[in-house]
Order: C-alpha cells, then sequence, then structure tokens
C-alpha cells in the first residue's frame, strides 16, 4: 500500500515526486517517459532558471533530479489506464498489467495533441501527414506544405519548417492568429509564408503520399484547395484524463476541476495538476507548482488520517 | 544489424539512441538530412516520410517504438 501515486513524468510529476520524496511520503511515480509535452520542442527559453535547453534536455534533468531522491519508486515505460476507488483507498492498474494500491493519487497525467479529424488524415498519417515538426521538418526539403493552426505551436512548425520548405501555409480557423507576438512579426515577413484566415479543414486527400488540403473559406463558403505535399497539424491538446474520468469532474473539455488552492478535484484522495487540470495557462513552470501545491496538500491530508 | 535514419533535433531519434546504447546495441545513424537520396531510401524502405526509422535485421520499425525494437533485439 503506497500514501501517494503520482501519474506522469512531465514537470509537474517529477516535481511532485520529488516533493514528495523530501516529504517521505510513501510514493510511487509511474510515467511513460520523462519531459512531458516539451519533449519535442527544439528550444525552451523560459524554464526558469536555464536560459536555453532543448525538450530532450529538460526530460534528461527532470529524470535525473527524480531519481537523486532516495525515497521513491519509479515505474517507467507504463502507462496507467485506469484508477478504481476501492474502499477508502484506490487501485491504480497500468497498461503493463501490473496493479498498486494507494492512499491518494495526484495525477499529472498532462494532454496529448488534438487531430484534426477530417478524412484522409489518418490514412495518411506519416504520409505527408505531420505531427512533430521538430522531427520531420527537413524531409519535406524544397516541398510546398501546409500548417493547421495558427496558435503557438502551429507558428512554431512554420518556423521549424522556413529553412527547408519551399512554401508554407499557414491555415488558421478564425480572423486572427493566437500565437507569441515575436514569432508572428518573424512569420509574417517572410516570403515563402502565406497565412489563409477563416480556412476550416475539410479533408486530406492524395493517393499514396498527400497531395493537397481542401478546406472552406468560411468568409465566402467556398470550398478550395492547396496543392501541398505535407500537412503539419498543430491544433491543440486534450486532457489525459481518461483514467479518472469516472472519479472526477471534469469541465467540457475533459479537464479535470480542481480547487486551485489546493489542487484536489471533486473525489476525496484524488489530486490533479498541469495540463490534465482546469489550470488557465499551460505552462511547464506552473506546472511544477501547482504540482507542488498538491504535494503539500496531501501531505496534510495523510497527516490528518494518521 | 541496426541503422536508425534520423534529423539532427528530432527528439524520439535521440529516444531510440539512447536506448540502443543502454542497452550495449551497436547502430549505424544515418541523418537523412547529409543528402537528398537519403530522405528518398528511407520513405522507399518505410513508405512514410516520419522520422526516426529504425531498421533491425531487415525489419523496418517506424517512430521510437519501444516494444517492437525490445522485441526485435530481445531485450526484456
Amino acid at each position: 500500500m503506497y500514501d501517494l501515486i503520482i501519474v506522469g513524468g512531465g514537470p509537474a510529476g517529477v516535481a511532485a515526486g520529488i516533493y514528495a520524496a523530501r516529504k517521505k511520503i510513501k510514493t510511487m511515480l509511474i510515467a511513460e517517459s520523462f519531459g512531458g509535452q516539451s519533449l519535442v520542442s527544439g528550444d525552451i527559453q523560459n524554464w526558469i532558471g536555464t536560459k536555453s535547453v532543448s525538450g530532450f534536455e529538460l526530460g534528461q534533468m527532470l529524470e535525473e533530479h527524480l531519481r537523486a531522491q532516495e525515497d521513491i519508486e519509479i515505474v517507467d515505460g507504463a502507462l496507467v489506464e485506469r484508477v478504481i476507488k476501492d474502499g477508502k483507498t484506490f487501485k491504480v492498474s497500468t497498461n503493463k498489467g501490473e496493479v498498486y494500491e494507494t492512499k491518494t493519487v495526484l495525477v499529472t497525467s498532462g494532454s496529448r495533441r488534438k487531430k484534426l479529424d477530417v478524412p484522409g488524415e489518418a490514412r495518411l498519417d506519416g504520409k505527408g501527414v505531420a505531427y512533430c515538426s521538430t522531427c520531420d521538418a527537413p524531409i519535406f526539403k524544397n516541398k510546398v506544405v501546409a500548417v493547421v493552426g495558427g496558435g503557438n505551436a502551429g507558428l512554431e512548425a512554420v518556423v521549424d519548417l522556413l529553412p527547408y520548405a519551399s512554401q508554407i501555409y499557414l491555415v488558421q480557423r478564425s480572423e486572427m492568429l493566437k500565437g507569441d507576438a515575436i514569432t508572428q512579426e518573424k512569420i509574417k515577413n517572410n516570403p515563402k509564408v502565406k497565412i489563409i484566415y477563416m480556412a476550416k479543414v475539410l479533408e486530406i486527400l492524395g493517393e499514396n503520399m498527400v497531395s493537397s488540403l481542401k478546406y472552406e473559406d468560411k468568409t465566402t463558403s467556398e470550398e478550395k484547395a492547396l496543392e501541398v505535399g505535407g500537412v503539419f497539424v498543430e491544433v491543440g491538446a486534450i486532457p489525459n484524463a481518461d483514467m479518472v474520468k469516472d472519479l472526477v469532474s471534469l469541465n467540457p473539455y475533459g479537464e479535470i476541476l480542481v480547487d486551485h488552492k489546493t489542487q484536489a478535484t471533486s473525489m476525496e484522495g484524488i489530486w490533479a495538476a498541469g495540463d490534465v487540470s482546469d489550470v488557465i495557462y499551460k505552462q511547464n513552470n506552473i506546472s511544477a507548482g501547482d504540482a507542488v501545491k498538491a504535494v503539500l496538500s496531501i501531505y496534510n491530508y495523510l497527516n490528518k488520517q494518521a | 544489424m541496426v541503422k536508425i535514419y534520423t534529423t539532427p533535433v528530432c527528439v524520439y531519434c535521440k529516444m531510440a539512441k539512447e536506448f540502443f546504447k543502454k542497452h550495449n546495441v551497436a547502430y549505424v545513424e544515418v541523418d537523412v538530412t547529409t543528402d537528398d537520396s537519403l530522405v528518398e531510401e528511407m520513405v522507399q524502405k518505410s513508405h512514410q516520410m516520419g522520422v526516426p526509422v529504425i531498421e533491425i535485421d531487415g525489419e523496418i520499425f517506424v517512430g521510437f517504438d519501444r516494444e517492437g525494437i525490445s522485441r526485435a533485439l530481445k531485450i526484456s
């Protein structure tokens, strides 16, 4: 029986693990990998205390700091599939078939990429449809590509593609871009980039590889097509809350509702922090801080139970 | 033989290489950005355009498929 099981190995999970270990809470942390969603980022410049670090290095730093703690059990390479309430305690099961029992659970499972959910996307995944611009941008050398999504991730995908693609269409649903002003300027002034506003993507076409992208021009309701060899999808994220969805209250976006003072969820014994929670700003630093709040709250809770 | 097709900043490529190092697996790295023909070769072999592509004794794995490559390399 554990006092606490932490679900996830991003900045929130690792911060929680370090604090829990230092409080001598009997803790297990279960993570598929370390680093969270920033893992694929080429350069992070706002992780406080570090001027510049790649997502991969940040993941390594987090893992190293966590493993330096003596009093924590770590299960890596495993995903938590389900949390079940069993009387006053919880049973946590993984995709490896293991089941662990615990008094409290902290969900820091983050979120995953949202897909466009249009015809052709799944069939052409990897065949021109791409989700990791830092990984795959160089493969699209001298090709015309589309990036779907005008938030920060979309803008960064455009920046990643600039040295390689011959032309980039940035396809945005609304009438303005949402990402950082600095990146917007960089993109808008580049002759390779054409921004298409008010566009709803309808379909991705191509026989063996992507050949075009069909969209509706929402101002005129006309259907239009772009000849492209690649489509990078950057349309936001979905919280990974499935494992507790029957136990805790979620908002309409699927985020776990938390008390922002303590990170407690609607279910006694379960806390949540980071992107899986209904925190307004999805940021590494905030996730880490919120997870620390959660552990301190859990520490008080466990002491009261004892 | 183990061959891995990569791009320089691809994190899943780095994760795969770390995995090989951790398990003492010798591998050959092919950075596809050094020559366009290498991209061709990778697409031919894997029928797709994402990195990493890992070739283990003729078997092709797309992405850092930890379970697949563990099975092929008999790592438990």
